[in-house]
Formats: structure tokens, C-alpha cells, sequence
């Protein structure tokens, strides 16, 4: 506020704030470190004025003012300064003088983010916590039936199928006509979904690439990731490291004629092709890769100049229908690598998926169908489209199968389910309860960035900068003096953490359900849920 | 043979019937319990033959088992208990063995020794899946021990948790792989000695250790007894070859949670570069280095970096002076014991700093001074205007030969004059009256400015500007001459043509200028009543002026709120003056204005003070004018580049606006001259929440002297030195650099610096910005 009181609508105290900065004086060493590391400026030195009113004792003597000055951190108001709580500044206290607190009540900054009538835009997922994922649970504990299992000590196959799978005597007529049969990839079902090189800094980009071949190559697990929107570096296209890539088209298309050209050089196969046609956190709207973000990497990596702003439409352009679409795409991108490699379609959740779904098991090479749900992150949106738009992924995965089920077609298309999995940190719950609703994999983006590289957001709207550059672990930033915080040898390592630890929960899970010989994808008689609407919605049993 | 050596035989088989493993049970309980220590017992698959013997007490017992035993022979067997199966035995033989000595002379299948806790088991044979799985060794007795002469099956080990197995490897079922399919998953104590190669085991759980002396020894005598008790001990040679052993052992809890694998920067190094290439996924694209930076960083690493902007900005008191007087330099040179200059200061922008900035100037410095904005008094600057009576005149430059015409000579005339004069230009005064200075001169009436403030301020002047003609009227063609014999003119001719109302009696009116010249002059006559029609400051100076004539009731009228203010308004409050508003006025009779609204204000005198327009009438055809007045643009040229026009010619304001207008146009026509674009001040005003007042005491009031004005004066945009900036930052990178040219500098020493904007934010004066590093690798 200004000294001299005059106020602004958009006036703001620390106490309308959604973060608010808590300092101790007597602690403080004032030694410069949390405001030189706040990524958003929220916070600066202070220069107050302390009075002392002297009075002595007896007033013998006349009162007198001393006036004294102190420094100290103060909290900006400034909406365009506003703290976002990622706590960089308790970090590196050293001291531990300085805090983050979120506001006790709904903030008044929500009101006056929208400055020159821009709504605000923001990185992260939905503010919204908890789900249903979470609440499903695993009833079916096979003690003397199946029998049981030891997750420690029995072998689990837990490799899962991507690509079009085609019945017994069909594959076997096609065997011997020596006909064209869909490639079919043995995958780890628990995948890194699209995130740009570009979305993502070099450093976290390569640390999550350099995780997942070190999962296939040293410890055997054959995790995939996605690249996202923003094309593929060339030497990962001319490496054997491809293969442990899916490569992502989208509306933009960028990086895609580097790709092209990269194609006679190719040692491997990527694993898959993704054509992604919507994102959970921000159904039906594109993204604009802004141009001071176009350094000149990421120029080379999505064969464009420096310097020139990147749209991402909401749509494919020149497909006008979910046939024309669909078939269009999947025929070029199979194409592509001599129809070796499985092409599926990424959508997000939507009350649609059915008609999508219903077009694709008509589509003789459709590879699979990837449903993105409403708590999916991504690294730019409005916050209105994160907040308030899309499908929960959990009935819409098990709308998907049982729709696959009455076809009979459950065994031959793999969904894939995307958006929130692992939200509160659930991961191998939230995973298995998706595969028992009919999912033959997951992806996550948001929870691989927490994990393994420390991304402080949140679903109370904590840090959430990924869209402005200033991600202050270095994750979402373009900017050499923020990425080269993230070590990839060490984002690495989390990630082989995270894939291993998930393995023994999955298994952990599995075990007592008596299956270890394949992935129990739609069995859905060993989950239940104490809320009967739910149980109703998702067909599985109500358990009191 | 001897009858009483032969052992008590008991048969599972009753009348061709199996008997119950119940029953069978109980047979063989009995037998014990009748002394028999020697049994031979022809099995028939009944479970758990041998154990649980205890009714022997210390004594030996023997068992022998022919037949087909059922599964758990020997299951919580005793120590005194030696039992001896003559064929192949059934799943998890020695089951939770105590303590039985079991031998199994062909081979055993899955679970041997399951759960085993004391005692032996020695298999001349091949055993099944999950043998040695969850044994213990319990510190009251020796630990259980497994004997194989051949292989084991898979998951062998698997959770043991205690004892010794060996596995002889001897014709094998598969001599590939003497350990089977995973072994040791779980174990966490024991050792395993075994002879042939294995196919991997769990490197979680157990790892391979070397035999030593101890251990050699005790298996090479054990071995001897394992060969006896299964009648090949002439194998003992064959198999106790010491290279040909190996010892598994558990990790210890320490050893635990440890995988040998390869090292992520291993990996890295040896794997992920040599595939992609030096540099890796990236390597060909960027030569940037990405390596781990701390998250404080000093240097091109910073983030933010600290700009010293001395004077970058206008200060506030500057920007509200029209002349553009630099207040905050004038305190500057006080703080710094320099009062003259400081005083002389002001000649570098005004003729009169005495007479305006001290006395008729409504001080717009003050009225912008940041302390101001934070409701604390502003530094008082009318002390130093006053004081500026006695300023030294600067030493003029030689004269350059250019020369300007000045047509008027009041304020902004004068300015224009006095300033093209200190750039060296020689500047020819023209006005129309008697004596120099304008409107303060004949207008302002002397209870507002002495008139030896004025005249010395003027003779001052005139030191400077020797060319001055008085009572020189011009026409349009002396115009035109002038033109060719300067350089450029400037107009500075005031507003002198009063605007009057169309009523009727509007002759009745007296224009205010008229009023006030002729009563400066000693010639104005007022009734008892006067009525100023328009409320303004020079209503409000008619007003006072009537009333020191002599006028008893006066009365000022106005359409609208007046816009009157400061010195000029309190003056006419004090002498009684009435304000009046909205009043319209529809005639002026002889006994005094009439309103709209039918009222009569009466007046013996009415003054008319609703503003007044330049005569432009002898201005060139080339000089447009617009609503009255002269159009010009941002540096008061009209649309005759040759012409300039300054001050109420222009637009009606204050002194110092005609004064400030005179500055800029001089300015303007030195840059001309000197064949330049002319430039106005580009610097922007400093944004006031950089400045600190919390260092000064906001109870001050009044300021003792000039001394405590320039300590109050928080100097904004300008370095005070006071030295905060270096105190302040935690890495000490701040210092001063004394440069005789530039004069002071504040130094940031980057590598020391971590942007952390501390010198900003501490600093009174507002000097330091932070601003975002150069970008990297764009």
C-alpha cells in the first residue's frame, strides 16, 4: 500500500494473500539469501522505523521520542509480486527464521489476478484435492484361495501390452497368409507421459531420459516415456535409446521434420507414436510456446528459428471429423516406420471417450486409446480450464473397458490412463486401482516431477509457476541459472528409485490378490469403495 | 541273527489296511514308551514318522524307516532321535526339527528341512524346491544343519534365517546349476557351502564369501560324517577339494538395502555418453554449460543484479518546478558545507530566484517533495529562495555572434534572455513599457514582493543583457525585419488584452490587469464596494489591492468552484473578500452587478478578472494562433522556426511556467545553433516508493535552519553517500569509488554479489534498481 494511504481496488494486505511470509527477527542474519532465490520477488529487505516514547518514571523529567531504524524481510503486496509459497526462502535460511503459511481462509489476490483483463494462467494441476482414486480399495485378500502370494519372494509378471492386439485365430490366419500383424510392445505399465523438451528444462528432460535407460538397460524394466510436444534432441533419434522413447505429435507438429530427416538414421525403433488430441489439464485448448522461450535449443530441437512464438492449436488442423481424424493420422504416423510401430491416440477425459473409443476398435491399427483425466498438470493453462474443466479419469477408463468388454474387444485395444495418478502420493494405489477398472497402463507427468526432481507444487496452489520460467527447482525453466539447480545424473537416480519402489508396491498389492502371472487389467471384483454412488457409477463392489 | 538285536518292527499296513497316521502315531509312542530304543517302522505314507519321540528321554533311538514314508518325517524330532529313511522321503522331512538326526539315503523332494531348528538332515540325493527355507538357529543349541550329496531345487534358502546347508553338488539333477532357480530370497543368517556352479542368487540378501581355515576344516571332518552316515565315504576325497567350494552367507543387516548395481554417474559417463556422444542428450545442440550450480550464485551466475542510477531520474521537487530547478542538488551542496554555491545555484536557472522561488511563487517543488507524499512536512525551500537575493552572477561565456530578439521583458522574456546569454548567445530585449520585468514589475501588488527585491533582481539582469529597448511597440513589418536581423525570435509578449463579458454595461467593468497597474501605479480609485467578477489569484490580487485602497465590502464572483489558491487567496480571506459561486452575471448596472437569477450584488466598483489573451496582432502571417493564443510545439517553437513563443503568449500560468518555458526554448535555440535536434530532458521522474523516508523523523514540522532542510532532504534519485548500500549488503561488494572527473561511484564487485537486492531496498535516495541479469545461453 502506499504510505500515504490511498488505496486500489486491488489494494492488497499480506492478510489477503494466499501465501503469507512469516519472519522472526531475532534470528535472522540478514544475510540476503531468500531474497536473492525468491523466483517471484515476493519478498525484500524492509526499513522500518521503531519510535521508543521514553517516559521516565516519576515524569520528572519531560517524555522524550527516540526513533530508531531497523531492517528486516517484508512480504510485497503487489498482486504481480505476490508470494507463491514454494518456500525457496525457508530452504535456504539458514537460520530457519523465515516461513511459508497458506491464508486461513479464501484468498483475496483470486479477485485481482487478472490484471489488464488477462485471467490468470498458471502451471500445476487442479486446486482441488483428494479424488477417487484414492478412496478405491483393494478387498480381495486371497490368503487360502488362489493362493496368496509373497511379494518378496515370488516373480510377478508385470509387463504390460501396447498396440493392437488382434484375437487368437486371427493372428494366427494373418500368421499364415503371412499377413500384416499390429507391432505390439512389452511394456512396463507404469509410464512418464508427455512432457516437452521445451515444457521441461534440458537438465530435467535428459535426467528423466537418462532414468529410463538406465530402468531398461541395468535393472531390466522396460519403461517408456514420452516426449510430449516439442519433438526429440537428434542424438536421442540416432541412439538405441530411442526405443525406450514414445514420440508425440500434436497439433503443432514441431520437431517432426527433424524427426523425419533423423528417420534413415535410426539405429531402433521409437517405441511408440502418440497423436495427442487433448490434455486433462486443459481439455480442448492448445498452448502458445512463447518466443523469448525459443532459445535457440529448443529452436534446433523443434526445427524452427529462435525467437518466434510457438502455437500449439487446440485442434489438428485439416481434420474435421473423428473418422477423418483418427484414420488419417494413425495411417501417416504408422507410415511413418514401415507400420513397425504402434500408433495410439491421447485424448482427454471427456464424456466423449465412448465415441472415440468406438471409432478406434473399428480402426484396424488404432495401437491403444490414452485417456489424460481432469487432474493432469501441465505446464501452462488457464486456470480456469485446470480448475473446472475435463473428465475424472477413474469413470471414464472403466466407461471405456466395460464398453470394451460388451464388444468383446477388452483383450485387444490397452487404455491407458493418465491425469492425477499418484496425486496425493498414491502412486501404486492409484495405479493398480486403475488397472483393475480396465487400464493395461498408466502415465504420469506431475508426480515424476515431485518425485524426482522436487517440484513443490501443489493442489493448494502452491509454487505453480511452470508457465512464467521461474520454476525455482530448475524443472519447467529454460533459464541456465535456475535448470542447472537439477542435476540429471541425480534426477536419474529418483527416477530409478521412484520405478523400483513402485514396483515393490505394485506387487505388494498384487500379491495377496493371487496374480503374478500377468497384470490384472478390468478385475475388478478385488476393489470396493465405501461410497456407494461410486461403486454404483464405477460397477465395482460397495464395501462397508 | 540275533533276536534280541533285531529292532521292534512296527507296519503301517493292519489286515491289508493303511493304518492312520493317528494311529500309526500312537503305535510307535507306545513302542517308546515300552523301552524300545531300536525301531523299524514299514511305512505306508503316513505323515510325520519319528518325531516328537521324547518319551526316550536321553537315551538313543533309532528309526528306520523302509517304505514309503509320508510327508514331515522326522517333524519336531528330538535330540536323542536318529532316523534313517532306506528310500526316497516325501515333502518336508525334518519339518520345525528339534533336534533329530535325519537320513535320507536316496532323495527328497520339495521343503526338506523346512523350518528346521536343531539337528541334521543328510540326503544321499537330489532335494526338491524350497529346501533350507525358514530355518532358525536358536543360541541354546548348535545350529540345524542340511546335508546334499547332489543338487537342490528352486528358491532354495529361501528366508533362512539360520544354519549351515551344504550341497555337494555330486551328479546333480542339473550339474548347470547345483543351487537351483533363485535362491536365498529372503535369508538373513546361515551359510551355504556348496561344490558346482550356480545360476545366480539374490544379491540382496546373500553374498559370497571366501572359505576360511575354520570353516574349511569343520566341513572337510563334517564331511566325513555326512559321507558315513550315507555309506559313501569313499567320495571323501573326491569331494573334499577346498578350490572347488564356495560359501554363501546372509548380508548383514548393515550390508542390507544395498543393490550392487552401477552407479548413476557411472552410467552416465559410461553409457549414456558413449551412446549419444560427449555432452549428451544435447551435446551437438549447445556448448552451454549445464552443470550443478548452488542455488545462491554470485556473478554472470546471478540471477538479479544491482544498478547504481545516480541522477538517473528527476527528482520529484525538480519535476514539479516548471524552471527545473535541482532543489536536491542545492541541499546537497548545503549538507556539504557549500551554502554559496548552493545559493548561486539558482542563477544557473532563473533571473529571479529572490523574487519568485522566495516570495511569488506558490513553490510546486515543495508541493511535489516525496515526504510530501508520506504526509511529513516538506523540506522548505523559500529560505533558500530569499537567500538568493545575494547569488553571485556566473561568469558569462565570450559572446558565439548569434543573435535572438526578445520581444517582451517580463519573466519568461527575461528568462529566455538571461539564459541564451549564459550559452553564450547575445540576446536583444524589445518591450513596451518603462521599466523591465513585466508583470512583476507593474502587476503584483507590493504587499506580495518588495519592490527592492524586484529592482535588484533586475539590475542583476541587466548585467547581463545590455540590449534591452523599453517602450518599443512593434508592428507586423518591424517584425518581419527583426527576423532578418536575428537569428530567431522569441515572443514573450504576456497576455495584456483583458477578456470581458458581452453583457450589457460591460463598460462599467474595469479589467484586473488595468486595475492592478494603474494601483501599482498610484492611480486606481475604488468605490465602497467592489465586486471581482472571476475568483482567481488575480481576482484575489484585485481584491486585496481594492481593500488597501481603501474598499470596505468586496465581493468576488464565479461561475464555478474558484480556482484561486495559496499566497494570492489568503490574502483576499484575510482582508474580508467574499466568495461567491456559481454566479452568473446578466448585466452590470451603476449600482452593481446583476445576476442571472435576478440578484443584485451591489458594487460601486466592478473588476473584471476572467482571464486575458495575448494581442497577437503584430505577429507574421507564418505564426498560427490558436483560440487566441500561440500554437507551439514541445519546445515553444511556433510554426515560424525562425519564432518562438514562451509564457502567457502561449498559455496563461504561473511565473515560473514562463520562466521554465523561457529556459527550455533557449535551450532549444542553443541546440539549433549548434546544429543539434533539440532535446528536452529525457529522464524520467523517480518512482517514489524507492525512496526511504522511515530514515527520517516524521514529527518534524518545521525546519531550524538551511542546514536541517538539506539533512530532511532524502535526496531522491541523487547519492547522498550516505554509505547504507555498503553497510547493508551481506557480502560486503558494495564500495565507493572516488573518481576526481565523475565525482563519487558506488562499486559492485560481482563475484561477491548475490543479487539479493538488499542495496535497493536499503537505500534512502532510490539510487540502486535491481534488474534481471543478461539472459544466458538465448
Amino acid at each position: 500500500m502506499s504510505a500515504n494511504g490511498i488505496i486500489t481496488p486491488s489494494t492488497l494486505s499480506p492478510k489477503d494473500l494466499p501465501w503469507q511470509i512469516l519472519w522472526e527477527k531475532d534470528k535472522c542474519s540478514l544475510c540476503g539469501r531468500c531474497t536473492a532465490v525468491c523466483p517471484v520477488h515476493a519478498i525484500e529487505l524492509g526499513v522500518h522505523r521503531q519510535r521508543l516514547v521514553q517516559t521516565p518514571m516519576g515524569l520528572d523529567r519531560e517524555p522524550s521520542n527516540v526513533y530508531k531504524i531497523f531492517y528486516g524481510i517484508r512480504q510485497k503486496t503487489d498482486p504481480a509480486y505476490a508470494c507463491v509459497g514454494c518456500g525457496m526462502c525457508t530452504m535456504v535460511c539458514p537460520n530457519e527464521c523465515i516461513m511459508v503459511h497458506r491464508n486461513d481462509e479464501v484468498d483475496k489476490l483470486k479477485y485481482h489476478i487478472d490484471r489488464g483483463g488477462q485471467p490468470r494462467r498458471r502451471g500445476g494441476r487442479r486446486n482441488v484435492v483428494g479424488g477417487i482414486l484414492d478412496q478405491i480399495k483393494f478387498t480381495r485378500i486371497s490368503m487360502l484361495t488362489d493362493p496368496a502370494l509373497d511379494a518378496g519372494r515370488h516373480e510377478f509378471e508385470l509387463r504390460t501390452l501396447l498396440g493392437r492386439i488382434l484375437p487368437p485365430e486371427e493372428n494366427l490366419r494373418l500368421q499364415r497368409e503371412q499377413g500384416w500383424i499390429p507391432p505390439v510392445r512389452e511394456i512396463y505399465p507404469l509410464m512418464i507421459g508427455s512432457m516437452s523438451f521445451g515444457a521441461l528444462s534440458p537438465n530435467m528432460w535428459e535426467g528423466l531420459q537418462m532414468g529410463v535407460a538406465y530402468l531398461n538397460e541395468e535393472l531390466g524394466m522396460p519403461v517408456r516415456m514420452c516426449t510430449g510436444e516439442g519433438g526429440c534432441p537428434p542424438r536421442l533419434l540416432r541412439s538405441r535409446f530411442l526405443k525406450y522413447t514414445i514420440l508425440q505429435i500434436a497439433s503443432g507438429y514441431f520437431g517432426w521434420d527433424e524427426i523425419i530427416h533423423a528417420i534413415p538414421e535410426m539405429k531402433e525403433d521409437p517405441c511408440a507414436v502418440e497423436i495427442k488430441y487433448g490434455q486433462g489439464a486443459k481439455p480442448g485448448d492448445g498452448g502458445l510456446l512463447m518466443w523469448y522461450k525459443v532459445n535457440n535449443l529448443i529452436a534446433a530441437i523443434r526445427g524452427v528459428p529462435a525467437g518466434v512464438s510457438l502455437p500449439s492449436p487446440p485442434t489438428h488442423q485439416t481434420k474435421y471429423s473423428i473418422e477423418e481424424s483418427v484414420a488419417k493420422m494413425i495411417q501417416s504416423m504408422y507410415m511413418a516406420w514401415g507400420f513397425r510401430v504402434p500408433v495410439y491416440p491421447k485424448i482427454s477425459g471427456t464424456s466423449t471417450a465412448l465415441a472415440v473409443l468406438n471409432n478406434l476398435t473399428r480402426n484396424p491399427y488404432a495401437g491403444a486409446l490414452c485417456i489424460d483425466g481432469e487432474d493432469g498438470g501441465t505446464g501452462a493453462a488457464y486456470n480456469v480450464s485446470m480448475n473446472h474443466m475435463g473428465y475424472p479419469i477413474a469413470s471414464n477408463i472403466r466407461d471405456c473397458y466395460l464398453n470394451l468388454v460388451k464388444v468383446g474387444m477388452q483383450n485387444e485395444i490397452p487404455l491407458i490412463a493418465a491425469g492425477g495418478v499418484g496425486k496425493q502420493g498414491n502412486l501404486a494405489a492409484n495405479a493398480a486401482a486403475l488397472i483393475m477398472l480396465g487400464a493395461s497402463a498408466v502415465q504420469i507427468g506431475k508426480y515424476i516431477m515431485q518425485a524426482a526432481a522436487g517440484c513443490v507444487g501443489s493442489e493448494s496452489d502452491r509454487c505453480n509457476v511452470c508457465n512464467v520460467g521461474l520454476c525455482p527447482k530448475g524443472i519447467t525453466s529454460q533459464d541456465p541459472r535456475l535448470y542447472r539447480r537439477l542435476d540429471p545424473e541425480k534426477v536419474a537416480e529418483r527416477v530409478v528409485d521412484v520405478f523400483l519402489s513402485f514396483d515393490t508396491e505394485l506387487r505388494k498389492i498384487l500379491a495377496p490378490l493371487g496374480r503374478s502371472t500377468s497384470l490384472p487389467i478390468g478385475m475388478s471384483d478385488a476393489i470396493g469403495i465405501n461410497d456407494k454412488a461410486a461403486a454404483e457409477r464405477l460397477n465395482i463392489s460397495f464395501v462397508v | 541273527m540275533n533276536q534280541k538285536n533285531r529292532p521292534y518292527q512296527i507296519s503301517g499296513v493292519e489286515n491289508g489296511h493303511r493304518i492312520a497316521s493317528r494311529v500309526l502315531e500312537e503305535i510307535i509312542q507306545s513302542a517308546v514308551s515300552s523301552g524300545h530304543r531300536d525301531i523299524e517302522i514299514e511305512a505306508f505314507g503316513q505323515h510325520g514318522i519319528g518325531g516328537r519321540l521324547w518319551r526316550a528321554a536321553d537315551e538313543p533311538l533309532n528309526i528306520s524307516i523302509v517304505g514309503s514314508p509320508g510327508q514331515r518325517t522326522g517333524s519336531m524330532g528330538f535330540p536323542n532321535t536318529r532316523i534313517e529313511i532306506q528310500g526316497p522321503a516325501s515333502d518336508d522331512v525334518g519339518w520345525l526339527n528339534a533336534g533329530a538326526e535325519i537320513t535320507i539315503h536316496g532323495h527328497a523332494t520339495n521343503g526338506t528341512a523346512n523350518a528346521m531348528a536343531q539337528g541334521k538332515i543328510y540326503v544321499a540325493g537330489n532335494i526338491g524346491a524350497r529346501g533350507m527355507t525358514m530355518t532358525k538357529y536358536n543360541p541354546r543349541f548348535d545350529p540345524p544343519e542340511l546335508w546334499v550329496l547332489g543338487s537342490v531345487g528352486d528358491y532354495f534358502a529361501e528366508f533362512m534365517a539360520g544354519g549351515i546347508a551344504v550341497v555337494c553338488g555330486h551328479e546333480g539333477q542339473n550339474p548347470e546349476n547345483v543351487l537351483g532357480y533363485r535362491p536365498c530370497v529372503g535369508m538373513v543368517a546361515g551359510k551355504i557351502f556348496f561344490r558346482g556352479p550356480h545360476g545366480g542368487f539374490s544379491q540382496n540378501d546373500a553374498k559370497l564369501v571366501p572359505i576360511d581355515d575354520e570353516d574349511w576344516d569343520w566341513l572337510r571332518e563334517n564331511l566325513k560324517v555326512f559321507l558315513e552316515r550315507i555309506n559313501q565315504s569313499k567320495l571323501h576325497k573326491k569331494l573334499a577339494q577346498r578350490d572347488q567350494w564356495q560359501l554363501l552367507e546372509a548380508r548383514s543387516p548393515m550390508e542390507r538395502g544395498f543393490v550392487a548395481r552401477r552407479s548413476m554417474e557411472e552410467f552416465s559417463q559410461e553409457v549414456w555418453d558413449q551412446e549419444l556422444g560427449k555432452g549428451g542428450l544435447i551435446g551437438d545442440l549447445t556448448d552451454l554449460d549445464r552443470s550443478p550450480i548452488p542455488v545462491i550464485t554470485s556473478g554472470e551466475l546471478r540471477r538479479y543484479v544491482p544498478v547504481w542510477q545516480n541522477q538517473a531520474y528527476i527528482p520529484p521537487c525538480e519535476a514539479s518546478c516548471p524552471t527545473g530547478i535541482p532543489v536536491h542538488e542545492r541541499w546537497r551542496l548545503i549538507r556539504e558545507g557549500r551554502v554559496d554555491e548552493a545559493v548561486d545555484m539558482a542563477l544557473a536557472y532563473t533571473p529571479f530566484p529572490a523574487t519568485v522561488c522566495g516570495y511569488l511563487c506558490p513553490n510546486l517543488c515543495m508541493q511535489g517533495c516525496t515526504r510530501q507524499w508520506a504526509g511529513m512536512t516538506p523540506v522548505d525551500v523559500s529560505s533558500l529562495g530569499k537567500a538568493s537575493l545575494k547569488a553571485k552572477m556566473p561568469d558569462l561565456p565570450p559572446l558565439s555572434g548569434k543573435k535572438i530578439a526578445v520581444i517582451g521583458g517580463g519573466p519568461g522574456g527575461l528568462s529566455v534572455a538571461w539564459q541564451l546569454r549564459q550559452q553564450g548567445h547575445e540576446a536583444t530585449v524589445f518591450d513596451l513599457e518603462k521599466k523591465l520585468g513585466g508583470k512583476i514589475s507593474s502587476l503584483i501588488p507590493r504587499s506580495r514582493i518588495p519592490d527592492e527585491i524586484v529592482d535588484a533582481e533586475l539590475t542583476r539582469a541587466r548585467q547581463a543583457l545590455p540590449h534591452i529597448h523599453l517602450q518599443q511597440k512593434l508592428e507586423k513589418e518591424e517584425v518581419e525585419k527583426l527576423k532578418d536581423d536575428y537569428d530567431f525570435v522569441v515572443i514573450a509578449v504576456g497576455a495584456q488584452k483583458p477578456r470581458i463579458l458581452p453583457v450589457p454595461g460591460k463598460e462599467r467593468m474595469i479589467p484586473a490587469l488595468k486595475f492592478l497597474r494603474q494601483s501599482k501605479a498610484g492611480q486606481a480609485k475604488v468605490g465602497k464596494k467592489v465586486v471581482v467578477i472571476g475568483a482567481g489569484n488575480v481576482g484575489c490580487d484585485a481584491a486585496t489591492e481594492a481593500h488597501r485602497l481603501g474598499a470596505e465590502d468586496i465581493t468576488l464572483i464565479d461561475i464555478q468552484t474558484p480556482l484561486s489558491f495559496g499566497a494570492e487567496r489568503e490574502a483576499a480571506e484575510e482582508i474580508g473578500a467574499k466568495f461567491r459561486w456559481p454566479c452568473f452575471t446578466k448585466e452590470i448596472t451603476q449600482d452593481g452587478v446583476e445576476l442571472t437569477s435576478g440578484e443584485l450584488v451591489p458594487a460601486d466598483t466592478v473588476i473584471i478578472s476572467i482571464g486575458d489573451e495575448p494581442d497577437v496582432d503584430f505577429l507574421p502571417e507564418t505564426v498560427r494562433i490558436q483560440n487566441g493564443f500561440i500554437e507551439v510545439n514541445e519546445v515553444f517553437q511556433t510554426t515560424d522556426p525562425q519564432i518562438f513563443a514562451i509564457g502567457d503568449a502561449v498559455k496563461l500560468g504561473l511565473l515560473t511556467d514562463a520562466i521554465g518555458a523561457g529556459r527550455k526554448a533557449a535551450q532549444a535555440i542553443s541546440d539549433i545553433l549548434a546544429g543539434k535536434r533539440p532535446r528536452g530532458d529525457t529522464r524520467q521522474i523517480i518512482d517514489r516508493s524507492r525512496i526511504k523516508l522511515e530514515y527520517f523523523d516524521p514529527r518534524v514540522q518545521s525546519f531550524e535552519s538551511v542546514e536541517h532542510c538539506a539533512t530532511e532532504c532524502s535526496s531522491c534519485g541523487s547519492c547522498r553517500d550516505c554509505g547504507v548500500c555498503i553497510t547493508i549488503c551481506p557480502k560486503g561488494a558494495i564500495s565507493k569509488k572516488e573518481d576526481g572527473e565523475n565525482g563519487l561511484e558506488m562499486v559492485v564487485d560481482a563475484s561477491l554479489c548475490i543479487g539479493c537486492g538488499f542495496c535497493a531496498a536499503a537505500c534512502p535516495c532510490g539510487i540502486w534498481d535491481l534488474v534481471e541479469n543478461d539472459p544466458l545461453g538465448v
